[in-house]
């Protein structure tokens, strides 16, 4: 993935208004108002939409902002993070849609930072600049098939009908570090991929497995695979139970691109699903990239 | 001496310095007959097949673990009874008639906690340990990417992340242990610490701090770095109450490549 500077981004963003030149002044200023849609209205789409019953106890919803919100664009990203968001206002976009938390925790309770000058200062920007946010996580990954896979495979040049089932790709035979360095360069990855296996372990079946790597669906899966490409599999689950198979014999790697990276194709699969939604609104899928880079290069 | 006769010693151990034995907790035997006579003590980060076959190897049949064998936190072996991995290290434990414990709730409740003791003492700075603030390290003015090539360095890791502007100032670092990198706040300059969750957290603390001017770091060890040496550490305690028995560390090591 290769993550476009800020200029370049303002300029996509800014495509549609180039293109609508011809119309009046008013328009090319505010393309999306003819609709005047709020962030409720389209929210309302998307559970409308989503294909998974709303749950009851979720961490889905709007975090910061008025709901009644008429809104100018939308920015789809994995981290609403402070940039993102300056980013987001740039472009003309006032919703925010997140895959992760904003205020650093699974309920987007500040706890202990609530006095905290980060947090405040976070706070402060989404209220002066009047934004919305709102969290897609529980029922996005929730729809079958996992729009986070194919999305993944998708940013792996790897074509659907490559997909064999469970999540797994056959994909011409290579080499695990060959593998490594197609992921590297295709998810622009910084420092944050780490492997268990030998580099000339050889490759014909890859199971993906972005966002978090639980230990039952890697247990039910992973005899199918050479390779495993996990998001943030945790160290006392899918990390020692692949070190333990390559202990006891079996030909496996493992692929940690972190859950950031993992999850970034899925959200700009989301923002084109939301566009579907609201055609004649901006929608604009914003990276984040890599959150680490290597203490060891 | 059997592997239950120890575990009694410890929890003894344990009540002399007012640590009671909670009613739930992990730390229980994971595989193995708790009368097993004992020839030694093998203390470890976690019970991998590799430790397993290095303790057997060395005639330390005891395995005392700091985290799951079985791949999940509670050792919930429902879902793996039929897995080949899982059945061949049962069967290699009953071979070689190895018993495994845990002992991780109670060893975090010594104070100062070993896992965390274990960790500074193998970056070199028990001496920067801040007097009355538990876990804050005072070091030397240094940079993150200083700092990140010098722990690198200490521990020999392969595979410790980093995030956060490398050429910003450090002084206050907050070390933890295992799945627990500290939150980071203002009163800090840069978290160490094995696993996080980049949902929610420093990750995206960090991005933000930069973003208001006021930069943060964090050294993401892994979770066996961070964690291995507080076993030795936890070995060398054990030594101190059981003298009938050779005690030796055997590190699991940093999983990655």
């Amino acid at each position: 993935m290769i993550r476009p500077t800020r200029r370049a981004f303002v300029q996509a963003a800014a495509a549609p208004v180039i293109a609508g030149a011809g119309l009046s002044r008013a328009a090319e200023i505010q393309p999306a108002r003819a609709a005047d849609l709020t962030a409720q209205q389209l929210i309302d789409r998307i559970r409308g939409a989503v294909g998974i019953p709303w749950k009851e106890k979720t961490i889905d919803g709007f975090k910061a902002g008025d709901p009644a919100t008429v809104l100018t664009g939308v920015a789809v990203t994995v981290a609403a993070r402070l940039d993102t968001l300056k980013r987001a206002a740039a472009a003309g976009c006032n919703l925010v849609i997140a895959q992760e938390p904003v205020f650093y925790g699974a309920n987007d309770e500040p706890g202990n930072r609530a006095t905290d000058a980060v947090y405040l200062a976070k706070k402060a920007y989404i209220e002066q600049a009047k934004l919305v946010l709102w969290r897609f996580a529980d029922h996005w990954n929730a729809r079958q098939p996992d729009p986070r896979v194919a999305a993944l495979a998708e940013a792996l040049s790897w074509p659907a009908a490559s997909n064999i089932g469970e999540g797994i790709y056959r994909i011409p035979e290579t080499s695990l570090s060959a593998l490594m360095t197609h992921i590297r360069s295709r998810l622009g990855v910084r420092g944050g991929m780490r492997h268990v296996g030998p580099p000339d372990l050889r490759v014909r079946t890859v199971l993906l497995s972005p966002g978090t790597t639980d230990l039952p669906s890697t247990v039910a899966r992973l005899s199918g695979a050479d390779a495993i490409v996990a998001g943030e599999p945790r160290e006392w689950e899918v990390v020692p139970y692949v070190l333990d198979a390559r202990e006891n014999g079996a030909a496996k790697a493992l692929i940690a691109v972190g859950r950031i990276v993992s999850e970034e194709p899925g959200m700009r699969a989301c923002a084109a699903w939301v566009r579907t939604l609201a055609p004649s609104l901006r929608v604009e899928p914003l990276p984040v990239g890599d959150p680490y880079w290597s203490a060891s290069s | 001496m059997t592997a239950q006769e120890i575990v009694s010693r410890i929890q003894q151990q344990l009540a002399g310095q007012k640590i009671n034995w909670r009613t739930e907790t992990v730390d229980t035997f994971k595989a193995g007959d708790p009368e097993t006579p004992v020839a030694g003590i093998a203390t470890t980060g976690m019970a991998t097949f590799g430790v397993l076959k290095r303790a057997a190897k060395a005639n330390r049949n005891f395995v005392i673990t700091h985290e799951p064998t079985f791949y999940n936190h509670q050792d919930v072996t429902t879902a793996l009874a039929q897995d080949p991995t899982y059945m061949a290290k049962q069967r290699f434990i009953r071979e070689n008639r190895l018993v495994v414990w845990r002992f991780h709730d109670h060893a975090h409740m010594l104070r100062p906690d070993p896992l965390v003791a274990g960790s500074a003492r193998a970056l070199d700075w028990t001496t920067y340990a801040s007097p009355n603030e538990p876990r804050i390290y005072v070091l030397p003015p240094t940079t993150l990417g200083a700092l990140a090539a010098e722990v690198t360095r200490r521990l020999n890791g392969r595979a410790i992340r980093v995030s956060g502007d490398p050429s910003m100032k450090v002084t206050r670092v907050a070390l933890g242990p295992g799945y627990g990198v500290p939150a980071l706040t203002t009163a800090v300059d840069v978290a160490v610490g094995g696993e996080a969750s980049e949902s929610g957290g420093n990750a995206e603390y960090i991005a933000d701090a930069m973003a208001a001017g006021q930069p943060k770091g964090m050294i993401v060890l892994g979770h066996m770095l961070s964690e291995d040496f507080g076993m030795r550490e936890v070995g060398d305690w054990l030594r101190g109450f059981l003298t009938e028995v050779p005690i030796d560390w055997i590190p699991a090591g940093e999983p990655f490549e």
